[in-house]
């Protein structure tokens, strides 16, 4: 009696599960396969799931303007940069979270953090427009880095945290005695046996400033175009473009599906341990 | 195989444990106050680029400036506060984020909630189940945003077409006002249920699985046992997941901006679209930062429901 019923529970979890995966998967397919379409079998009814004729002509186009090739470019840069900022600047404060329960200034930096990652971006980015304006730091790849890092800083640490946390004490406590100093010490002896979790923060920071669209579209420029920038042009001036759109599309997307199958693990351990605060 | 479906989490660490909560490992450490001085590189970044703007934010509210003009700003007390803040324009926008958050949550917690319970039960190809799931999550909000406007369309795109075999009639989804929600929660959804089902299956990776097999052993049916043991045993975890989603709910912008730009009307016009466009269409500085103050205050009382949340996955 039982075995049939947990037989039809898989049955039904199946079937569930696999609709699931259809669903999730079903939009970056037509994405990616519109990308390889001709203009006419991109706009054919009924749609061309299978079958169509392969052309590269989409990707060609975008990679024969040069400025695509910069925004591509700038797009690595400022991730790269801004990722090395926030987890930099954000493992020392998650350092302290994990270690001391009331240092000084523990409250003010919870508040601080906390509000940022709750507070609609815009808020910020109207001032920071204003402000960057009035010191001429508008449109510049420095500007961009800075509030990108800012943006993702609350992120970075509460993912780091737990990665502190499951350090054990001791061994920071036998190089005190060595007479060690707190930074030494750091250095020396968390920061090598954090590496894992500080590389799974930075994966999932990196993939956050990948996808940053606020900030670069108020304040970069042409010159420091990134590709969500250039992605949503497509919304107004090339609206009837649906391959080159699509390929550019696939161009943001496809780095981040290759990540997070290769690292698939550390990442889900990272987002687990750090969601739960994030 | 079950044990492992949330991948595993850093060692010592409860994936429950909050950050915002002493860890019991770092209690009672000698000069530990002097840890205070390892946040200095987080202030450095975050009084310059969020408090100074934010108190900028304010000076800036009680203005009269736009942008691009050189003319000289005057003082105008709190006019901003009562053209566009009190004003059915901004009643509007607060509506429309409401609505995308409950019907939004409406979709998200119970259908992330099923997924996870599923895959949980740790049937063959669970991994491969999983891996294909979460990929929508992490990929870029306007790229998924351009993905389904294309889908959308309301002449060529493949969801009319779908909804044509089966004898439904096309839908104008983003042209139209009760349809243009629904996509933006629809979309929004897409991306948010793979992180639900996520958070969710940390959540049931940490239950003892005692109590469970108890209450199977006394011959408790499948959802008996969901519903009086483990559901009650999820609650804080669901807390921590439903406050998340409603702060990034809240957040809502890229998907909304590429899919309609707030339209058809104002339709779509989530609070942080109105700002937007106050301040980058309509180049009204001074009233975007008016908005945008009330907006930073609204968010003020997360802080009060994280710190209660976070205290309940200990």
């Amino acid at each position: 009696m039982r075995r049939r019923s947990s037989l039809w529970l898989d049955v039904i979890t199946y079937v569930v599960l696999v609709l699931a995966v259809l669903f999730a998967l079903f939009p970056i397919y037509w994405t990616i396969a519109t990308s390889f379409k001709t203009r006419v079998d991109s706009f054919a009814v009924p749609p061309k799931f299978f079958g169509f004729n392969v052309t590269f002509a989409n990707y060609q186009r975008l990679f024969s303007d040069p400025s695509f090739v910069r925004i591509y470019l700038n797009t690595i840069l400022v991730t790269a940069q801004a990722t090395i900022l926030a987890v930099g600047a954000g493992a020392f404060a998650a350092y302290a979270l994990a270690r001391s329960p009331r240092f000084h200034g523990r409250r003010p930096l919870e508040v601080a953090l906390i509000l940022l990652r709750a507070m609609p971006g815009v808020v910020l980015i109207v001032p920071l427009y204003q402000l960057a304006a009035k010191l001429g730091l508008l449109g510049q790849m420095p500007t961009l880095v800075v509030v990108y890092a800012v943006f993702a800083l609350p992120f970075a640490i509460w993912i780091m945290t737990p990665f502190f946390v499951g350090i054990p004490v001791e061994l920071e406590e036998s190089a005190q005695i060595d007479g060690a100093h707190r930074l030494q010490i750091f250095g020396r002896v968390v920061l090598p046996l954090a590496t894992p979790g500080l590389a799974a923060t930075a994966i999932l920071v990196a993939l956050l400033q990948w996808n940053e669209f606020l900030v670069p579209v108020v304040l970069g420029s042409k010159k420091t175009e990134t590709l969500p920038v250039y992605i949503s042009g497509f919304i107004s001036a090339r609206t009837l473009d649906w391959g080159p759109m699509a390929a550019a599309s696939s161009l943001a997307i496809i780095p981040i599906i290759i990540v997070t199958v290769l690292v698939q693990r550390r990442l889900i351990s990272g987002l687990s341990a750090g969601a739960l605060k994030d | 195989m079950t044990s492992d479906v949330v991948g595993e989490a850093p060692s010592g660490a409860s994936p429950l444990r909050s950050a915002m909560t002493p860890s019991s490992s770092g209690t009672r450490r000698p000069r530990s106050s002097r840890l205070g001085a390892f946040t200095v590189p987080a202030w450095l970044l975050v009084i310059p680029l969020a408090l100074v703007p934010l108190v900028m934010g304010v000076w800036l509210s009680l203005r009269d400036q736009t942008l691009g003009s050189p003319l000289p700003t005057n003082f105008v007390g709190l006019d901003n506060y009562r053209t566009d803040v009190w004003s059915p324009t901004f009643g509007q926008a607060l509506f429309v984020t409401g609505m995308i958050l409950v019907i939004g949550l409406a979709i998200q917690i119970p259908l992330g909630l099923l997924l996870a319970v599923l895959l949980e039960r740790g049937i063959r190809g669970s991994r491969f189940l999983r891996s294909s799931l979460i990929t929508p999550m992490l990929l870029t909000p306007v790229a998924v945003g351009l993905m389904w406007r294309f889908m959308f369309n309301s002449e060529l795109g493949v969801i009319n077409w779908g909804l044509s075999l089966l004898g439904i009639p096309g839908v104008d989804w983003l042209g139209t006002s009760p349809a243009a929600i629904f996509a933006v929660v629809i979309v929004d959804s897409w991306q948010a249920i793979p992180f639900v089902m996520l958070m969710i299956l940390a959540g049931l990776s940490a239950l003892p699985a005692s109590p469970r097999e108890a209450a199977s052993v006394d011959g408790a049916t499948a959802w008996q046992t969901f519903r009086s043991i483990t559901l009650p045993m999820l609650m804080p975890v669901l807390l921590v997941t439903v406050m998340i989603r409603l702060i990034d709910g809240f957040k809502l912008f890229d998907v909304v901006f590429i899919l309609t730009r707030g339209g058809p009307g104002t339709a779509t016009q989530t609070v942080s679209m109105l700002d937007y466009n106050t301040a980058f269409t309509f180049l009204a500085s001074s009233r975007a930062a008016a908005i945008g103050t009330v907006l930073a205050i609204l968010t003020l009382p997360v802080y009060w429901l994280w710190v209660r949340a976070s205290r309940g996955v200990e």
